[in-house]
């Protein structure tokens, strides 16, 4: 697509060809930051391309924010929780704004991140930062005696999370000081937090001039398995307070601009608790759901947020309204092996045959013996769905939990 | 869209097409680099839409927007006009979804442009037709059989698909074109005379079964297939209506020597005509065992050479008929009757060998290798004793199978073909001892000691004498490739003559250099070449014993695939006055289109069965390593500038256009 040279020039930070793909047919002038083991592509398929190894902040850091403001860009968008300091540190260059990097600080410390969302006045669960097992111990101890559970009562669960990694990387649900040895030496320092019952979701907003732009509530039916958008009526009907507590968030870490993707559990008497927030992208492909759900590209509504010089016409005429606009129910399934030995890919009849079908991207596997899954793992690929009833799409995604796609 | 009206076929086509276009609009959007992203929901969208009513229709006509929006980007779908009919098979039965629709959308594209609604920029409603018919032609089963368990097993429902879709092309391009195409594509193979005509046969089952079936309209087509049909199955008077082996038996037995000479003339007929053998053809030659020579010549259509042969050798032609020739193995009847016509029985020692041949104990691995491929309704000697026959009858119908062993393929030939107690020789130690033991510059190499081969597997697609022999050349091939390693020039140049035979030239080119895989002195290759082989430029000599060559083979696109191996056999005028080397190709089909207009002719330019052949020019255009007699050179600086310009033109066309050396081909070859 031609690009308008009136418009910000963006850089991304990270290799995606979704958001690469979204880019070329934007109207945005781009250029992709990304290890060299990309250049030969990029040179290949003529995309705009600068080499850089996102390793960690070091003397070399300024090298990158200064190439990128004489280049001219004016913003860098991050597309992996690992380039998110780094975009901050760049945007700080180029929007001659230091606070910038340390709003990013925030994002990249889960420790950090609740403090801060405590001092904003925003529920969390209990959490603590653990050095050893021996914290951990201590920890789930301490938790259960304030649920007043006695000795050999059942304990409730803790979880320990890395502090700088994405999603599910490195999270682990620890019920018995047994569990508490299997954690390896090296995954520490972790964060600690209690278990909240309670239905858990997602939200991804966009954030231009500090105000909530779109913003969409993803239904996960069974954490790390499956996620469909929009979400039920069900969980619809808390937009309200969704949107209290997201303006609250934007307030207390100070968003002027960008995409944030945060993830909430409501209890059953309705009160909200804020789990963690990402200032980038989601996994679990939820951006290519939202195309297909709504017709527009995430990816470029993320370069429309970003760019300082986005009109709010531009804005207006982008983003749909919504759930109402929304032309159906997008979801998608990742595939875990059920057994020890798998020979082949087998799709269940049930699921190809199904009318919300639509592809797949499980391929055949390379090696028989399953690896068992420490933390929770990674899928061997996704399924996706799409049809016009949400509670259908629950239900099917719920079954596919109890199909065998290998064999 | 309600769950209730949803059918075994996964829904409505309305609601599906709309699925369809949804996806294609998105793919269509995408950037060229970017359409593996986008493709998938329209193949899994198609797949859907091919199993419900009106479905292949709806595709095909979507197939100019399906096209442009880049279903084939980055494939080689998206070049139609090199597409290999023989290939569809391997797409059209693979597990993964995409492959299948893939090839499927492909199929649907050439009707589409065969039935002139898609005006196509790279293929010609003529050259679609013709695709398509070839590709129905080659896989009838997918038309007439309902799939196999391993089908169902490996594909599930994309198995029907594929019966879905073919019923939808034969529909649409006539059953009639079908079969006529599958009758000339046999007769092209069985004009090559290759020793497996197993799959041959089930074509020609395949028709029959075809034209019995009253509800396939075949029109005025499928005439051809008589001749082939009554080889197998009607082929004399006896046994017109295909009556059953013990019938057959009984009206033997009543006959008198006019009406068996009659029987036995016609099977010979059919059988020279063909390539294919009866299995009644066997019930009358063991019959004919106790009724004298002469019936059992006239039955081989043996001329004077091969009655001579016979009466000769008369106990040992008996002995191995008794052996080898059941119902079950007809085809040794014309390994036998070939081999008592090549006269080799006259060799001194190659008579002694059949008759070990005939007593030979074979190992239980062996015949644990011989049940296996091929199945327990012969003995494993007798099956063996037909592969031998066939072999030094045809010793151009070894074909390699689906394995990577061309080379050993091609000595079998090679041997069967040229030193033919050399190959019994190495039967005998491979079917009795498991062990084959050459000599590589002094030093022993034992197939035993070195487990390693070329090909990763096992091969079971092969003859009888292929199955035991060629995995034991192939260690040995593979030792010999080993004790090369380090030095700096190809290892073919020693291999080849250790390998195949003292009469393998000792003088050695190659067209590449070694380290950069450039091209490399093609002037001085190309002179020395003609100056060997080409009978104007060596004194007239004609090719004296068959020379091991590499050719770089190239597809219809004069894209280069691979290096093979091959046996130069012969050099001369054909019927129209071109200069041609005809040579032998252990793949199984030698008739290959090697793009840039090099198409290889197995019949019709004077070439014997089993041979290839290509105008001089066009063959060393493809050449790339050969042998010769350092001592018999010619005079390679005679040879006509022209002709070798027109090679290299062609090499720069096909396999050598990415392997030009940096300075360019004139400054290497410009001093000699």
């Amino acid at each position: 697509m031609d690009k308008d040279p009136n418009k910000g020039y963006i850089a991304m930070l990270g290799w995606s060809l979704n958001a690469i793909e979204a880019l070329e047919r934007f109207d945005r002038r781009y250029v992709i930051v990304a290890p060299d083991w990309a250049q030969e592509y990029c040179e290949q398929h003529n995309i705009p391309y600068i080499p850089w190894n996102f390793e960690r902040l070091n003397d070399r850091s300024m090298e990158i924010a200064e190439t990128l403001k004489d280049m001219q860009v004016d913003v860098a968008i991050p597309l992996f929780e690992e380039t998110v300091e780094w975009a901050g540190a760049i945007n700080s260059v180029l929007m001659d704004n230091p606070r910038l990097y340390g709003q990013s600080i925030l994002f990249r410390d889960k420790a950090l991140m609740k403090r801060r969302a405590q001092l904003g006045g925003i529920r969390v669960g209990i959490f603590e930062e653990a050095h050893d097992r021996e914290d951990v111990v201590r920890f789930l101890k301490r938790v259960n005696q304030t649920l007043l559970k006695l000795d050999g009562d059942p304990n409730d669960p803790i979880h320990l999370k890395a502090f700088d990694k994405a999603g599910c990387l490195g999270h682990r649900v620890i019920r018995t000081p047994d569990e508490i040895d299997m954690i390896p030496e090296e995954e520490f320092p972790v964060l600690m937090e209690s278990h909240l019952d309670g239905w858990e979701f997602a939200v991804e907003a966009w954030i231009h001039d500090g105000k909530i732009r779109f913003l969409n509530i993803s239904e996960y039916v069974t954490l790390g398995y499956s996620v469909f958008v929009p979400a039920t009526p069900e969980l619809e009907k808390y937009r309200p307070q969704i949107t209290a507590q997201i303006e609250k968030l934007i307030k207390t870490f100070d968003i002027q601009f960008g995409f944030i993707h945060p993830e909430y559990f409501v209890t059953s008497d309705g009160e909200m608790y804020f789990g963690e927030v990402a200032y980038r992208p989601p996994g679990f492909k939820v951006f290519e759901l939202l195309e297909r759900a709504y017709g527009f590209n995430a990816y470029q509504a993320m370069v429309l947020m970003f760019d300082p010089k986005t009109t709010e016409e531009e804005i207006t005429a982008f983003f749909p309204r919504e759930v109402v606009d929304a032309k159906g129910y997008a979801g998608c399934f990742g595939v875990y092996p059920r057994r020890r030995v798998v020979s082949r890919l087998e799709i269940p009849e049930e699921t190809e045959q199904h009318e919300y079908f639509e592809s797949h991207e499980l391929t055949t596997p390379l090696e028989e013996t399953v690896t068992k899954r420490t933390a929770f793992g990674t899928h061997w690929g996704l399924i996706y769905f799409f049809g016009d009833e949400p509670h259908k799409m629950r239900d099917l995604l719920k079954r596919q939990e109890e199909l065998d796609f290998y064999v | 869209m309600t769950t209730e009206d949803r059918t075994d076929s996964g829904g409505e086509l309305p609601p599906l097409l709309a699925k369809l276009d949804d996806a294609a609009q998105a793919l269509a959007q995408t950037s060229s680099f970017a359409k593996s992203l986008k493709s998938g929901r329209v193949l899994h969208a198609a797949r859907r839409v091919v199993m419900v009513e009106g479905g292949c229709e709806a595709l095909e006509s979507r197939m100019p927007s399906l096209e442009s929006a880049g279903i084939f980007e980055g494939s080689d779908w998206s070049q139609p006009q090199i597409l290999l009919p023989a290939l569809a098979k391997y797409s059209l039965t693979a597990p993964a979804t995409e492959t299948v629709m893939l090839e499927a959308l492909s199929e649907l594209r050439m009707l589409a442009v065969a039935r002139g609604n898609y005006i196509h920029p790279s293929i010609s409603q003529q050259q679609a037709h013709h695709h398509l018919t070839q590709v129905l032609a080659l896989n009838l089963d997918l038309l007439f059989m309902p799939p196999s368990e391993a089908e169902r097993t490996r594909q599930g429902s994309l198995a029907l698909l594929t019966r879905r879709l073919f019923q939808y092309l034969a529909d649409g391009i006539g059953y009639e074109h079908i079969v006529d195409k599958l009758i000339d594509e046999i007769w092209r193979i069985l004009e090559q005379r290759p020793i497996q005509v197993d799959a041959v046969k089930q074509m020609i089952l395949q028709i029959a079964a075809c034209q019995a079936n009253p509800a396939i309209e075949l029109g005025s087509s499928g005439q051809g297939a008589d001749r082939l049909i009554s080889s197998l199955f009607g082929t004399t008077n006896g046994c017109r209506e295909d009556p059953g082996l013990d019938t057959y038996q009984q009206r033997l037995e009543s006959m008198d020597n006019a009406a068996l000479q009659y029987e036995a003339t016609g099977f010979a007929r059919a059988m020279h005509d063909t390539g294919l053998v009866s299995p009644y053809h066997s019930q009358l030659m063991r019959f004919l065992l106790e009724r004298g020579d002469h019936l059992l010549s006239e039955a081989m259509g043996l001329s004077s050479t091969g009655r001579d042969c016979l009466l000769c050798y008369r106990e040992l032609v008996h002995a191995m008929i008794d052996l080898a020739v059941h119902p079950q193995s007809p085809q040794a009847i014309y390994g036998l009757a070939l081999l008592l016509e090549r006269g080799i029985l006259y060799q001194p020692p190659v008579a002694p060998a059949l008759w070990r041949q005939v007593a030979l104990p074979l190992s239980p691995y062996s015949q644990q290798r011989l049940h296996i491929a091929f199945g327990d309704t012969l003995s494993p000697a007798a099956r063996l004793m037909e592969g031998v026959l066939c072999m030094l009858g045809q010793p151009l119908g070894v074909g390699q199978g689906n394995n990577p062993t061309c080379q050993s393929a091609r000595a079998l030939s090679m041997w069967a073909y040229n030193d033919p107690d050399y190959l019994l020789q190495m039967v005998a130690w491979a079917a009795r001892d498991d062990e084959i033991i050459m000599h590589f510059e002094g030093q022993p190499v034992s197939s035993r000691e070195n487990p390693d081969g070329v090909a990763k597997q096992l091969p079971i697609d092969l003859d009888p004498v292929s199955l035991l022999v060629v995995p034991h050349l192939d260690r040995i091939y593979a030792e010999m490739g080993r004790r090369c390693i380090g030095r700096d020039e190809d290892p073919h140049r020693w291999i080849n003559p250790e390998f195949h035979g003292w009469w393998a030239g000792r003088g050695f080119r190659i067209a590449v250099d070694i380290a950069t895989g450039q091209l490399h002195g093609l002037d001085d290759f190309l002179r020395y070449f003609y100056a060997s082989y080409h009978p104007f430029y060596n004194g007239n000599q004609p090719l004296i014993h068959p020379q091991p060559a590499g050719i770089a083979i190239t597809d219809s696109a004069a894209r280069f695939i691979g290096w093979h191996a091959i046996t130069l056999l012969r050099v001369s005028l054909d019927p129209q006055q071109v200069m041609r080397m005809y040579f032998f190709n252990p793949n199984n089909d030698s008739g290959q289109d090697w793009g840039d207009g090099v198409v290889v002719s197995t019949s019709g330019n004077g070439e014997r069965f089993g041979e290839a052949s290509l105008p001089f020019e066009d063959f060393a255009s493809r050449l790339y390593i050969f042998h010769y007699d350092p001592l018999e050179p010619g005079t390679p600086t005679n040879i006509d500038p022209q002709s070798i310009e027109t090679v290299i033109g062609k090499i720069q066309r096909s396999w050598g256009a990415d392997r030009q050396p940096p300075g360019g081909l004139q400054a290497s070859t410009g001093e000699t």
